[in-house]
């Protein structure tokens, strides 16, 4: 018996709500185990078997929640095979266990330390550029891109089971992940510029330099590994005094 | 009526930030307008969003870490900003939006420690749905899921308005009591967006990452000084 469409979108669905519950014992198996529950509640008529088949899934469980979704495909495709009989009962589970730690570094390389704060960066110039437009238009591009990715791999999930890691192979994801890191800083790059300008606007040409001798600080500073919140908090403070010295002293405007 | 606002913003933000969805929407570069926008002024927001993306550019949930929690700085701060510009009958002004930072930033740190509490609080619901399904009600058991939404909600929902109120206490007393603060405290939000810049570049952890970021602002620096910089 196979898991039909409406059901299997109905479950992709239920996937954005992986992290819901989060928490520190089983980390994601609440959110796991109310994904799959309508594929479960198809493939078990009977209740016994239907419970028992959530008992697997709220075992502890943690992956990205963008590439989560493959796994999720995955395990329907096993729990198919369980109840048809051709597979045993712990099959989905190993199947989890053996995919959520490669899958969870493939997404965090990918989405959130790549994808994400390159088109965070990018929303950002944007913004500081051509106003809200440019920022809905990052926005919906990121949303476009991110829904395709899950959906994509939760049906590969679905159709190819353990096959899945070689369809994600084929993508060359980390590839990817170190051209947007590039690029992300290139961004923050013009970022800095495009602030700098913005203040020599508003307040003359010392407040640019002053932007950009920040900058320069900020890298150094957190290159050395200072911690972010002290650090913006200094700049702060020491952007003010600065600008008591400009006013108090407005040659140097 | 805009603290009720600022609470269901905030909550929502919670929400979409880790337990629904994560379509960037609770981002600083998506919230801060957001934010202004419900509050009635999407320039503030506007003027305040960008640096702060850059700054919790890498403010990201990887494994069981915990980042900042950036979207309940943002609302805190935005709020804020966008209320004492009311006051003052300013809307947000660089002075501004450096003073909504100095007090509501910290709730970011704050936001942090709520989220491991939440974690912690949402193993009792674990451990309720294990009961429901020895209890044979499978149903019941999965729904439980969805009750993690509602703390972060709340506990959102009740920081970002009580942030906000004090700077909406505070930023009109220190720009009234002290005027010419104003035109320092500019030059303060210029010195911090260059650090947020530098946030944000030191986010992709790129190995080539100072000398992209270095080239990019001032090639950036030489076509703005040419084209007669950006008003």
């Amino acid at each position: 018996m196979s898991v039909p469409p409406v059901t299997l979108r109905r479950v992709f669905w239920r996937c954005l709500f992986l992290q819901a519950a989060w928490n520190r014992r089983g980390m994601q198996n609440l959110g796991f185990a109310y994904a799959i529950d309508p594929a479960l509640r198809r493939l078990y008529a009977d209740p016994g078997q239907r419970s028992e088949a959530l008992r697997r899934h709220l075992a502890t469980f943690n992956c990205h929640p963008y590439t989560a979704a493959a796994i999720i495909g995955g395990a329907i495709h096993h729990e198919e095979l369980v109840a048809a009989g051709e597979e045993p009962p712990g099959a989905p589970l190993e199947y989890k266990q053996v995919l959520q730690g490669p899958l969870a570094a493939i997404g965090d390389g990918f989405f959130w330390a790549g994808l994400r704060p390159f088109f965070g960066a990018l929303a950002a110039v944007g913004t500081l550029l051509l106003g809200w437009p440019a920022l809905v238009a990052a926005l919906l591009l990121y949303n476009a891109l991110q829904l395709w990715f899950r959906w994509t791999l939760f049906r590969a999930g679905y159709r190819a089971g353990d096959e899945v890691v070689l369809r994600l192979a084929s993508l060359s994801l980390p590839a990817w992940a170190a051209r947007l890191r590039d690029g992300g800083a290139i961004l923050a790059g013009v970022g800095a510029g495009i602030l700098a300008l913005l203040a020599a606007g508003r307040l003359g040409v010392a407040a640019g330099a002053l932007t950009i001798a920040a900058a320069a600080a900020g890298v150094a500073a957190l290159w050395l590994r200072a911690r972010l919140l002290p650090a913006a908090y200094v700049a702060l403070a020491l952007g003010t005094a600065a600008g008591v010295l400009a006013v108090r002293f407005p040659g140097g405007r | 009526m805009d603290y009720l606002i600022i609470a269901v913003v905030a909550g929502l933000a919670a929400v979409e930030r880790k337990g629904f969805l994560q379509a960037m929407l609770a981002r600083p570069v998506a919230l801060a307008p957001i934010t202004g926008l419900v509050l009635g002024d999407l320039p503030g927001g506007l003027l305040i969003g960008p640096p702060l993306e850059l700054l919790w550019l890498g403010a990201v949930n990887m494994g069981a870490s915990l980042p900042p929690n950036e979207a309940l700085g943002t609302v805190a701060i935005t709020a804020g900003a966008v209320l004492a510009g009311q006051v003052l009958g300013t809307g947000v002004t660089p002075a501004i939006a450096a003073l909504a930072i100095g007090i509501g930033g910290v709730m970011a740190t704050v936001g942090r420690s709520t989220d491991r509490a939440i974690e912690e609080w949402n193993v009792r619901l674990a451990a309720r749905a294990e009961a429901l399904l020895a209890r044979g009600l499978p149903s019941a058991a999965v729904r439980t899921n969805l009750y993690g939404l509602l703390l972060p909600f709340a506990v959102s929902a009740l920081l970002a308005p009580a942030a906000a109120a004090i700077a909406v206490w505070v930023i009109p007393g220190v720009l009234h009591g002290i005027p010419a603060a104003a035109a320092p405290l500019g030059y303060g939000w210029a010195a911090l967006t260059g650090v947020a810049a530098a946030a944000g570049a030191r986010a992709f952890r790129s190995q080539r990452g100072i000398g992209l970021f270095a080239g990019a602002a001032a090639l950036t620096l030489a076509v703005g000084w040419l084209a007669g910089g950006i008003r």
